[in-house]
């Protein structure tokens, strides 16, 4: 057992760290104030990432083969957690090299690797995830959106919601029913859909953890080839498992949360609280959860790496990085008091952010399930 | 990085259940319980195997003297595998004989295994004291839980002063001990309630199927492995301030919260001294204590990330 990061990895961490101060603008805390989503922060990604594919790093964890450098999942993660301690400069792109990449890789055929995987390594494409609908959250498999076969397209009726980034995305990965008779699992199929078909419209939803909006996207007899459908047709929740695997626990969160409580604790000792041991006190349990998140997660990065399929072991890290994001966010508010209404302080800006992680890509409790069944393997009704 | 326990490390477990199957278990820990003695026999057995010096002997370290103590604590066994096996042998360079007490250094305090113990290390604040405990100078005193508890008297021969900064040594290992001992108890208790919720109908099913139960199942399990990690990784980093302040923060936290669930789920019956469930959640609340707890131990965690302090423990010299 080996808890250190090989040197390599440490050197390269330096570097990164480096680049990272070299490149990123001044005005930074302000433009990712509203999260990756936010308008600023994506428009400030493209020449980010254009800068870091420059490097070779962008997607240095896909195969040679598909222009990356085979580089470890250690290696992955220490990317991540350098942008995510960063508040993600990569904004909406951290996603679609993450996961949309690696599952064209999977599933795609030639023609969807040609087209998409050059475009996604130079950090051009923007790609938005339609899962969720009005009727299927948690309950992801009830999705009702229909794409009829028509010849060599298929026709997309329904909505998706919730969908971050859509707004500024040129491609969306879409999961629909493509057997209009099924339900549940069977029947679905996932698509590379681009964006600039006709029928695509947006409802904005005015959103309450900052000054953006959440977005329903309606599709209304949207033709698209058949060709842009990933997978076979019909068994889609293949590829629905794949990539809510690699979601997971793509984004290192224990990383911000670690680095917004050492801003903390040096606001504490500013005001002259540090010695108070209550202070001390709640530091030191928030810094535990988020250690604790942290280890989980690397043993799932360990797993990865030695090539086991996913285990529960994803969704226990998420549980825990779910609690630490948490902790440090009630944190925020306890030490900063009042003052961290004020919008635009940076205060305001991490406990906006950490409200929704027990929410957004699968709750806690559904995560809970997936423990009690799969870890624990208590009986089912 | 590598999480996984390599071909010594699995070894050395292997052989320690394999000892302690034989040895521990819950049953011998309810024999012992009915006049508070101490397994003499069981610890001789580690000594002999040399398990107790595990963190001392070339090729071996911290780490797998914390699994030792994993595994004992898993088993129940009723020894003082912590003070014997991670913080003696890291104040004194070796494993003194018999059982050792750890003594915060607070008048009037309960002690583990102050009767039985043959020393006792004491925090002195900047130095902490190797004491004898000839003649077992200690009082027993009752509890409801089953771990022998003592006190030491007021006045207690001079001691050997171990040198400036063993008081911060004691106190890293003690607190790399209380985890370790935490994380065995809590695996035990928690796998034997799942079993028990598994196999318990009423209404006509399992009362495990129930998701009321086993969201906090789940929960439990979350901050069980949450634990160990820590702890296994404060012993890769021979307890360093923060890294063992940071796994006792976690696990003490946690031990209550484990004995509250635990307790709740399996009903009346885990109320009870036929079932097994006590022997381990009782201890949980004795270690939950040590080294004042984790309030003490969260400020020591937060002192060593942000005021580069040495901790501090409970007793006068501090
Ligand atoms: C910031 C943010 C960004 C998002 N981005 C995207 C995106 O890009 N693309 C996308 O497709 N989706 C996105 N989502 C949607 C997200 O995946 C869903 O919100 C999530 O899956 C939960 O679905 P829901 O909101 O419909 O809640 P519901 O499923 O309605 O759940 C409501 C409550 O019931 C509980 N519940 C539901 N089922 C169970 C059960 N079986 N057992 C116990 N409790 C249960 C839930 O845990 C929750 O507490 C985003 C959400 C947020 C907040």
């Amino acid at each position: 057992m080996e808890f250190d990061w090989s040197p390599e990895d440490q050197a390269y961490r330096a570097e990164l760290r480096a680049f990272i101060a070299a490149t990123l603008p001044q005005s930074w805390a302000e433009i990712s104030q509203e999260g990756p989503g936010g308008a600023a922060q994506v428009a400030y990604s493209e020449e980010f990432c254009a800068e870091l594919a420059r490097q070779g790093w962008l997607t240095q964890h896909w195969p040679e083969a598909y222009g990356g450098k085979d580089a470890s999942s250690w290696r992955h993660a220490v990317v991540s957690e350098e942008m995510w301690g960063n508040a993600e400069p990569r904004g909406p792109r951290y996603m679609t090299v993450n996961w949309v990449g690696p599952s064209i890789m999977h599933f795609g055929t030639e023609e969807q690797k040609a087209l998409h995987l050059p475009r996604i390594a130079r950090g051009e494409e923007v790609w938005c995830q339609g899962f969720s609908e009005p009727e299927a959250g948690s309950d992801l498999a009830a999705l009702r959106t229909l794409a009829i076969r028509d010849g060599d397209e298929y026709v997309i009726n329904g909505s998706k919601i919730w969908t971050s980034y859509v707004n500024h995305a040129h491609y969306c990965f879409l999961i629909v029913r493509t057997d209009p008779e099924s339900k549940g699992r069977r029947g679905i199929s996932a698509l590379l859909l681009p964006m600039d078909l006709p029928g695509i419209e947006l409802r904005e939803i005015p959103g309450l953890l900052g000054k953006k909006y959440f977005h329903e996207v309606f599709f209304r007899d949207v033709r698209a080839p058949v060709s842009c459908r990933l997978g076979p047709e019909h068994e889609g929740w293949e590829v629905v498992t794949y990539t809510l695997a690699y979601e997971r626990v793509g984004a290192a969160h224990y990383e911000r949360a670690e680095r917004v409580l050492d801003t903390l604790a040096e606001a504490a000792r500013k005001r002259g609280l540090l010695e108070d041991p209550s202070i001390l006190e709640r530091l030191g349990q928030a810094r535990a959860a988020v250690e604790a998140s942290r280890l989980l997660t690397h043993r799932v990065i360990d797993l990865r790496e030695k090539g086991s399929r996913p285990t529960p072991d994803t969704n226990i890290a998420r549980v825990a990085g779910t609690w630490a994001v948490r902790a440090v966010g009630d944190l925020v508010h306890e030490l900063h008091g009042a003052a961290a209404l004020a919008y635009d302080t940076e205060a305001d800006g991490y406990y906006r952010l950490s409200q929704w992680a027990g929410v957004a890509s699968g709750t806690t409790e559904v995560q809970l399930n997936l423990i009690a069944s799969h870890q624990l393997r208590l009986p089912r009704e | 990085m590598d999480l996984d326990l390599n071909q010594d490390q699995q070894a050395i477990q292997d052989a320690v259940e394999a000892l302690l199957a034989k040895h521990a278990g819950p049953e011998r820990a309810v024999e012992l319980q009915v006049d508070d003695a101490y397994d003499h026999a069981l610890h001789q057995a580690l000594e002999e195997a040399g398990f107790l010096e595990i963190g001392l002997v070339d090729g071996a370290g911290w780490l797998e003297a914390v699994l030792v103590v994993e595994a004992v604590a898993r088993a129940a066994g009723t020894v003082s595998i912590g003070a014997s096996a991670v913080v003696a042998p890291a104040l004194l360079a070796r494993v003194p004989r018999g059982a050792v007490a750890l003594a915060g250094g607070e008048e009037g305090e309960l002690i583990r295994h102050a009767v039985q113990a043959s020393c006792a290390l004491l925090d002195g604040g900047e130095e902490a004291i190797l004491v004898p405990l000839e003649g077992s100078p200690a009082t027993p005193v009752a509890t409801n839980y089953v771990v022998p508890m003592g006190r030491l008297p007021g006045s207690l021969p001079e001691g050997e002063r171990l040198g400036p900064g063993s008081g911060e040594l004691l106190r890293r290992f003690w607190r790399l001990a209380i985890a370790a001992e935490c994380v065995g108890a809590m695996r035990a208790a928690l796998d034997l309630t799942v079993e028990y919720v598994t196999n318990r109908r009423q209404f006509g099913r399992p009362v495990g199927s129930f998701q009321a139960l086993q969201h906090r199942l789940a929960e439990c399990e979350v901050l069980v492995q949450g634990g160990r990690w820590l702890t296994l990784r404060a012993a890769h980093r021979a307890a360093s301030a923060e890294a063992a302040a940071l796994a006792a923060a976690h696990t003490a936290g946690t031990a209550l919260r484990v004995f509250n669930e635990m307790h709740q789920m399996t009903g009346a019956m885990g109320f009870t001294r036929e079932h097994p469930l006590h022997i381990w959640t009782t201890r949980l609340h004795v270690l939950r204590h040590e080294l004042g707890g984790a309030r003490l131990h969260r400020q020591a965690a937060a002192r060593a990330r942000w005021l580069h302090h040495t901790t501090q423990g409970v007793g006068r010299g501090n």
